[in-house]
């Protein structure tokens, strides 16, 4: 992955973006980032994590910094029964990890893109939400992500989920209630 | 006698309504608990539409929109062509359905060749529209819907009030009492938190048995054969992600060209929907899970369903299509605000139901011809929606093609009124015998009875005899 | 400055002082006022009622009441709304389709002839009165400025109602189809009246006035209404 710049306003923005839609962020330094990942979830009282199997958190050694904190650690793709992926069995406090392959700034959206390391329903079958985003994946417009995604003119993903903020549900008295059907909470950990 | 049986039972407008449209609204303006939460419902929409317009320049937004959804429809068979082809070639499988009893019979079919006894659903109006739900459960086969509101009418065997948060005009202890119901437990918490947690608990183990996921379609994109599902609860990414089998059903006017356009229509969508700039959830499909993934179905069907839209290009009528469902036309209607969408009989309802049902049921039936006549005229549904649909110009247009026994009525005393009222003469006698007629029958300056058509003005109105009035 | 004044049929039925007090308004300001005769109806009712043929019948006949190059005012936002933005679609493609189009360039609202002329009728009307923003002079014409400008030169102390966008619930022929749906919404419209506090609610349209004040006098809701026109002429 070819370093280039962070915009301090893109990263500023995004963090903004990420707070009026209720999901909450940290920035860090690479070298940083597995132990202060791991650190949050224990004070958020996560019992395990499911892992993607991706390059960064290969790269940040997310697994060991987890289980230094105690946290059960499962990769994805997973063995575990349907039943117990849905949190009806297992461990009621579980944390889906994501690594998003773009942000949009302007509107604290995150683009997860579906693939064999990723699957499709880590964020909302979890109780808690926590993305690990590289801070150059920030883009300033949802238009400029779906450039980016789909007008490649390559084959595109099978499934691309646009994520703003945890699940809630306005369907009792109009008025918004958190944690509807997926994550109670969404916490991005932007990696510079 | 026959035609008449069969058109209502593949029309669109529910076909167990009671009563007429007019004493339905008569009957929910009588409920006082449906008033108080429709109008808090309507209150904080259009208090969240001022925030979309200031902070984030929705009013800028609606002509790219419109222009957008006008191209799209009229490009729509080359799309829909397009759209099909990049379908199939992710692996998807894509049935073209004339009308919805083809629709539900590809997917009762589908699913009882698959052996799925357990579909869960997420919100789509297609399918509420074509009677999905009773078409499986006819064949023995269980429908959960998963969206909280769409769950919470399914237990209390209602219908949806509005096409984006069906059971608005329900407040939470309303909510509370039917869950407990389906429970079978006083059990069941009071506050919204609870109730949403109750829900979310209950619903998961739809998602671990069900077989089958069937979805709507906010937008496909044709030029690479996504689906585009929006949402906040996370449900629909679950009845995606989660069964062996996932169907989605669209309207076929739902299409766009490419992600430039989708990318402005999913921005406006919540904007005009739910007042936000972005919904929680937008789930972007393109066939099923591929090889080497390890979840997500392994069949994706998507069902087109025409059920009379295609008849409506190059017709006065076309706009129409440019709907993208939001809603916003509903919040913003008075006679929607009143009484609730319950009391149209149709699934769309408020001033797009009012126009669409008739166009797709025909314009003598006896379910939606009324429905166009529900309106002032007022025109904040047209200044509401996000697309630029016309929808007083439409309903104007709608009545004209009306056909009922009121309408015929109608129809011979605007004859009468013409003859009398295109010459000066005739209209002065008119005039002059009116104002002696108001004279001599009221009293005190006031009439409070008039006969004849009207009738419906004094059975709830008093009518000045002069001007200005008297108090 | 010569314009035609269209009376509307509403104020010949019902109430004729408004389009006399339009007339006297409109002469103080130094306008001439034609009143063409032989005029009857704009055609709205047919027109909305779903009878387009019916409606032609009779708008044919004011395109010949108010043929010519003047300006054609009217003391209606509705009626004026029904010329200006229906015409050209009710006579689209019929053979007086120039004609119509003409006639909806030059005609214009009462109050917004008073604001595009900049014209002042000397009006003293000193007292605090409420604006019903009629729908069709809101959403169709555009206009919410003019009437509130007319009052203030007036000397009107304008109080606001809550909920001024909201439709009163006449609607024409929808009052009679839907009369309760109709009236719930004239009520709500009554109170919101009364509430600001104002001794009278004026409006650009009669008909919305009519349904108004009618629903408060059967509900015992003290509101006095006045057509803006009537206002301006005191």
């Amino acid at each position: 992955m070819a370093a280039t710049p962070v915009s301090d306003h893109l990263l500023d923005a995004l963090v903004a973006s990420l707070t009026r839609r209720t999901a909450t962020s940290q920035v860090v330094d690479d070298a940083d980032a597995g132990r202060a990942t791991a650190r949050w979830m224990a004070d958020a009282g996560v019992a395990r994590a499911v892992l993607p199997r991706d390059p960064v958190i290969a790269r940040i050694d997310l697994g060991a910094a987890l289980r230094r904190e105690g946290i059960e650690v499962i990769d994805w793709p997973t063995s575990l029964g349907r039943r117990e992926v849905l949190g009806l069995e297992g461990p009621e406090a579980v944390c889906g990890v994501t690594v998003p392959a773009l942000a949009v700034a302007e509107r604290g959206t995150l683009v997860l893109e579906a693939s064999p390391g990723h699957g499709r329903g880590l964020d909302v079958t979890s109780r808690h939400h926590v993305a690990i985003l590289p801070a150059e994946r920030i883009v300033e417009t949802l238009a400029e992500a779906l450039a980016r995604t789909f007008a490649t003119g390559g084959p595109v993903p099978s499934a691309v989920s646009l994520v703003s903020g945890p699940s809630r549900s306005s369907d009792i008295e109009k008025i918004s209630t958190l944690g509807a059907h997926g994550a109670v909470s969404e916490h991005v950990v932007i990696v510079r | 006698m026959s035609t008449r049986r069969q058109r209502s039972a593949g029309g669109v407008a529910y076909p167990d309504i009671k009563g007429t449209l007019h004493e339905r609204t008569v009957q929910a303006l009588g409920d006082q608990t449906l008033r108080t939460n429709l109008e808090t419902a309507a209150s904080s929409w259009a208090a969240g539409q001022e925030v979309m317009r200031r902070d984030h320049g929705m009013d800028e937004m609606r002509a790219r929109a419109r222009e957008i959804r006008r191209r799209n429809i009229r490009d729509l068979p080359a799309l829909l062509g397009e759209m099909q082809a990049n379908v199939r070639k992710a692996g998807g499988q894509v049935v073209r359905a004339a009308d919805g009893a083809e629709a539900c019979r590809y997917i009762t079919g589908l699913a009882q060749a698959r052996g799925v006894t357990v579909v869960a659903k997420s919100k789509s109006m297609a399918t509420e529209e074509i009677r999905l739900n009773e078409a499986l459960e006819a064949s023995g086969i269980e429908v959960v819907e998963t969206d909280l509101g769409e769950w919470i009418l399914q237990l209390a065997h209602q219908r949806p009030s509005h096409i984006i948060a069906p059971a608005v005009h329900l407040n939470r202890g309303q909510v509370a009492e039917i869950f407990r119901r389906e429970a079978g437990t006083d059990d069941v918490p009071d506050d919204r938190e609870g109730l949403v947690a109750h829900a979310r608990v209950r619903l998961r183990e739809t998602f671990a048995q069900a077989g089958m996921g069937i979805s709507g379609v906010n937008i496909g994109v044709a030029s690479t054969g996504t689906v585009c599902i929006v949402e906040n609860e996370g449900n629909a990414r679950l009845v995606t992600s989660q069964p062996r089998i996932h169907v989605a059903v669209m309207g076929m006017e739902r299409v766009v060209a490419d992600w430039d356009d989708a990318a402005h229509i999913l921005q406006i969508l919540p904007m005009a929907a739910i007042s936000q700039d972005a919904a929680n959830y937008v789930n972007l499909i393109t066939g099923p899970r591929r090889e080497g993934e390890s979840d997500g179905p392994e069949e994706f069907h998507l069902v087109i369903v025409d059920g009379g839209r295609g008849a409506l290009r190059g017709t006065e009528f076309e706009e129409v299509l440019s709907c993208i469902r939001c809603g916003a036309c509903l919040y913003s209607c008075p006679m929607w605000r009143s009484v609730g969408g319950q009391a149209y009989g149709s699934p769309y309802s408020g001033p797009i139901g009012a126009i669409i049902t008739p166009l797709l049921e025909g314009p003598s039936s006896p379910a939606s011809r009324d429905l166009p006549f529900m309106s002032s005229l007022c025109g904040a549904c047209g200044d509401a929606c996000p697309v630029g649909i016309p929808l007083p110009d439409l309903l104007v247009r709608a009545r004209a093609r009306a056909s009922s026994p009121a309408t015929r009525k109608s129809a011979v005393a605007f004859r009468a009124w013409s003859l009398l009222l295109r010459r000066g003469l005739t209209y002065r006698v008119g005039v002059v015998g009116w104002r002696l007629f108001v004279r001599v029958r009221g009293t005190d300056g006031w009439v409070t009875r008039l006969p004849g058509g009207g009738a419906g003005w004094t059975r709830v109105r008093d009518m000045p005899a002069r001007w200005p009035p008297r108090r | 400055m010569r314009v035609l004044l269209m009376r509307t049929c509403l104020s010949d039925a019902v109430g004729p002082s408004v389009w006399k007090s339009t007339r006297r308004v409109l002469q103080r300001a130094g306008v001439q006022v034609r009143v063409p005769r032989g005029q009857t109806c704009c055609a709205q009712p047919a027109w909305t009622a779903g009878h387009p043929a019916r409606a032609r019948e009779v708008a044919r006949h004011a395109l010949t009441v108010f043929a010519g190059p003047d300006e054609v005012v009217v003391p209606s936002g509705s009626c004026a709304g029904m010329v200006v933005h229906g015409y050209p679609d009710l006579f689209r493609g019929e053979p007086e389709e120039e004609a119509a189009l003409d006639l909806a360039r030059r005609t214009v609202e009462f109050t917004q002839f008073l604001a595009r002329h900049d014209l002042d009728p000397g009006t003293v009307a000193a007292g605090t009165v409420t604006i019903h923003d009629s729908c069709h002079m809101l959403r169709v014409l555009d206009e919410a400025a003019a009437p509130r400008q007319a009052l203030a030169r007036a000397g009107c102390e304008v109080r606001e109602m809550e909920h001024t966008d909201r439709c009163c619930g006449f609607g024409g022929v929808f009052s009679l189809a839907f009369p309760e749906l109709s009236a719930s919404l004239g009520e709500e419209k009554a109170r919101d009246a009364v509430e600001s506090g104002a001794r009278e609610v004026v409006s650009c349209d009669l008909g919305c006035l009519m349904h108004i004040t009618g629903v408060a006098h059967r509900q015992g809701i003290p509101l006095r209404a006045r057509h803006i026109a009537e206002v301006l002429d005191r």
